[in-house]
């Protein structure tokens, strides 16, 4: 430790210039070169760094080990950058996946290419309203090819400022407005995520497990429901499977289960507006979701593009809560009958209905491949194709 | 490119290798020339063009300023360059605000004019470098610099990529002196550069991003009243967001400085310590406060003159500062408020200025509290959106909605609260001191630890590459 200040200001050789004013020649470029130092702490910098190097390895090898042990695999994180490379995949002819996380679990892009005989690009995003990527697809001059959209009743009407309809519009605003940066850092990234398990944005990071934290809460608190944990497994396509471990009974899958239940149950109309009001414009904002939709598929066919909608597999107790909240003869036929476009519902075929989602809203990795070879007969006959 | 990215880590590694590697000076400058516009075009590649176009400008603008003979034509070609710079901002920044306020004014009186929304994409940092550019000609006009005959320093001291967007305001005069001898590789520079950049994304992905910035947003997106708890704590949160957001930022900057060899000054002196408003403007973004007092406050007649006029510059000067911060009435107001507190401060002063309680150590407690209430305050207009959720906010937090909700959960209400009660005690323990003091005063396995334990939280915290909320100032 230093004895005085001053010498401890001379190991710190603190610079002159931070305590007078320097003199109108040193300010001068081109006069004699300004004594312009930050204070360097004069500690042993090499010893200090070479530890912290090795400690920070150690510590994120053993995250990564845990990570492993307790499940979870190296796969891609879908964000915003992943779902731009496959957004600029899609040529005028092309044939889309639009949707949420159903239309992204159950269709198995190889099914697809065989039976309709394009490669689909898979733009289906978890827990995402259809809406807003339907329309700027609609808005593509370029674009006149085939839309494969998901319904979920809940999602497909979610109001502006919403997170389904959040997450949607930032996806479609980065694709328009993506830097080279961020370009770069998807592809540093993504080699990165295909071999790291710990790397999971939404999953794994310090803000997701401080929201673990069994802490209580004061009795009006508003906390946003939780997220399913990780059960799915990403390529660069960004075809989702289902892991194994979800699609077998056990902890994983009841959790999961119970998250559903949760995030399906309507939640209870905001304090600060009467019912009656708030009621009255969620209903005005579903008559204006019914039209804008209508006159995106209006538009598409009009330059000859095509779409069909699809209500995929659902069970258990979900089912029953989806049947109950959002039966078929609201939001399904009424999109079918606006838009005059072609609906498949699973449950009008056998051959579609006869399967069971393990966590009651998505196919196993292995029922996604059945699934969509079965399906593709219908979706030619809904395509003229 | 932002510095919480990937990208960076990788243009970073390799700037810095290729930098070290060549001997030339010339070479090296040359190099950080084309590695800052890489950095800056990394976000819009045309921006650059912007950015070397107004450099270009003002170099040969200062050059004109140094050969003018006469103090007229010297001042002609100031407000040439003067004019240049800040019509460029106004277009690209105020362009909307002013027809959307000139619609309003023919609006009342009677005349409907529907003025076509300019698509106008903001050149990111564009306040910020026309700043940099502007304290040439400033500095060569009052006879404190001369001009630089290099384009290529100039240039280098305008676009340095580690201040380029998000400052710290660097002037010229302190940076072109740094472009006359090449530094040498320090290994303690070189790694305590490293550590600083550690700190900075440790400030601004953890505790920023990570630990407050999700309350902040809820409470100031949520559309109902909210009882007092919950909207101060909602302010506080945005109160340290914002300061791990920029300081980190400056923090990272001149941490990647120093590992080239360059020094820049602090932007950041512990401000949530600070007794009183002028204090705070001494420590919070000196870079621009000092700006803002050396070509505004100076030139006004600063306090040489009447205390009414004084006053008045004052609130002029804290006026322009909100509006430097966006094309807003919000930030206006924000601005107005710290003029206000500036000017109510110096009355105060006068008043009680020889009064020995007035430096004991609970008086100076209070006084220090009570800035940072009333700052938080300012926040509220610098945050909210509009001036419907600034009255919200303010009415929430002045008890009125006493049977408001209450949204926040115990962990956010917990993150908040330890957040902002570690910040505050680093900020009054280190308020008379700087960081490197205390790095030297610390056991070196607590340095150690702390460096280990940042550079594990930001690895761990993994980030979403957020950006700094300065970026679009």
């Amino acid at each position: 430790m230093p004895l005085s200040t001053s010498n401890f200001k001379r190991r710190l050789r603190l610079p002159r210039l931070f305590f007078r004013k320097p003199s109108q020649l040193e300010r001068v470029h081109g006069g004699p070169p300004l004594e312009y130092e930050r204070p360097i702490p004069e500690v042993p910098w090499r010893g200090i760094t070479v530890v912290v190097v090795l400690i920070v390895i150690a510590a994120t090898c053993a995250w990564e080990v845990y990570c492993r042990s307790i499940g979870y695999g190296p796969t891609l994180n879908d964000n915003e950058d992943l779902w731009t490379m496959a957004r600029r995949r899609v040529k005028p002819e092309s044939v889309v996946i639009i949707g949420d996380s159903r239309a992204w679990y159950d269709l198995d892009l190889d099914e697809l290419e065989k039976g309709l005989g394009k490669r689909p690009v898979q733009l289906a995003m978890g827990g995402s309203c259809a809406y807003p990527v339907l329309a700027e697809l609609a808005n593509d001059e370029d674009f006149h090819g085939t839309i494969i959209c998901g319904i979920v009743p809940r999602l497909f009407v979610a109001p502006p400022g919403t997170p389904p309809m959040q997450n949607a519009e930032k996806a479609v605003r980065r694709c328009h407005m993506q830097t080279p940066a961020q370009r770069a850092s998807q592809f540093l990234a993504m080699p990165l995520e295909e071999h790291v398990a710990f790397l999971k944005q939404q999953e794994l990071n310090l803000e997701e497990l401080l929201k673990r934290l069994p802490i209580p809460n004061r009795p009006y608190a508003q906390v946003p429901p939780r997220l399913p944990p990780y059960f799915r497994t990403l390529d660069r396509e960004r075809r989702a499977r289902m892991i194994e471990e979800c699609a077998r009974p056990g902890k994983l899958q009841s959790t999961v289960q119970q998250i559903w239940l949760t995030l399906f149950t309507p939640p209870p109309p905001p304090t600060y507006i009467p019912r009656e009001e708030f009621v009255k414009k969620i209903g005005q904002a579903i008559e204006q979701r019914f039209h804008d939709v209508a006159a995106a598929v209006q538009k598409l066919r009009a330059r000859g593009g095509k779409v069909v909608f699809v209500r995929f597999p659902h069970s258990g107790e979900l089912k029953k809560l989806e049947d109950r909240e959002t039966p078929r003869a609201g939001i399904w036929d009424r999109v079918i009958k606006d838009t005059g476009a072609p609906g498949i519902y699973y449950e009008d075929y056998p051959e579609l209905s006869g399967f069971n989602c393990p966590e009651w809203s998505h196919l196993s990795a292995g029922d996604s491949v059945e699934f969509s070879k079965r399906l593709v007969p219908h979706l030619r006959k809904a395509l003229q194709m | 490119m932002l510095f919480n990215s990937l990208t960076f880590v990788v243009f970073f590694a390799v700037v810095v290798t290729a930098y070290w590697s060549v001997r030339s000076w010339n070479a090296r400058k040359n190099l950080l020339v084309v590695a800052s516009y890489i950095f800056y075009g990394a976000w819009n590649p045309p921006f650059a063009a912007l950015l070397f176009s107004t450099t270009a400008m003002d170099f040969w603008l200062g050059r004109q300023i140094a050969k003018a003979e006469g103090r007229r034509s010297r001042r002609a070609w100031l407000v040439g360059s003067v004019c240049m710079n800040l019509s460029m901002l106004g277009f690209f920044k105020y362009g909307n605000f002013l027809l959307q306020n000139f619609q309003w004014l023919l609006a009342r009186i009677g005349i409907i004019y529907q003025p076509p929304h300019l698509d106008i994409l903001l050149p990111v940092g564009i306040s910020f470098y026309t700043f940099h550019s502007l304290s040439y000609t400033l500095d060569i006009y009052r006879g404190v610099l001369k001009p630089t005959k290099s384009l290529r320093d100039f240039i280098l001291a305008v676009s340095f990529f580690p201040q380029l967007v998000a400052g710290p305001i660097v002037r010229a005069g302190d940076f072109l002196p740094q472009l006359v001898r090449p530094p040498g590789l320090r290994a303690g520079q070189f790694l305590w550069g490293l550590l600083l950049m550690t700190l900075g994304l440790f400030e601004k992905i953890v505790l920023a991003d990570t630990m407050l910035s999700g309350s902040a947003d809820r409470i100031f997106g949520y559309a109902g009243p909210l009882v007092a708890l919950d909207s101060w704590l909602g302010v506080m949160a945005f109160a340290g967001q914002i300061f791990f957001d920029f300081a980190g930022y400056s923090t990272c900057a001149i941490g990647a400085a120093l590992c080239l060899g360059f020094h820049l000054k602090d932007n950041f002196r512990f401000p949530y310590a600070a007794i009183g408003f002028s204090d705070f403007w001494r420590r919070w973004h000196i870079s621009l406060s000092t700006f803002l007092r050396d070509y505004l406050y100076i030139p006004l007649g600063g306090n040489q003159v009447r205390p009414v006029r004084a006053a008045t510059n004052l609130v002029i000067v804290m006026f322009l500062g909100g509006l430097w911060h966006g094309a807003a009435w919000t930030f206006v107001v924000w601005g107005l408020l710290h003029g206000s507190y500036l000017v109510i401060e110096r009355v105060v002063r006068a008043l009680f200025e020889n009064k020995e309680w007035t430096n004991n150590l609970a008086t100076r407690l209070f006084a220090g509290f009570a800035t940072y209430a009333a700052v938080c305050i300012a926040w509220v207009f610098f945050r909210a959106s509009d001036f419907t959720i600034a009255a919200r906010m303010l009415h929430g937090m002045f008890g009125g909605h006493a049977h408001g909700d209450a949204i926040l959960s115990t962990r956010e209400m917990l993150q908040i609260a330890l957040v902002t009660a570690g910040m505050i005690l680093v900020h009054w323990t280190l308020r008379d001191s700087n960081i490197e003091t205390a790095v030297m005063r610390l056991p070196r396995w607590i340095v150690t630890t702390a460096w280990a334990l940042m550079a594990y939280a930001i690895i761990f915290t993994q980030g979403s590459s957020n950006a700094f909320i300065y970026f679009q100032f």
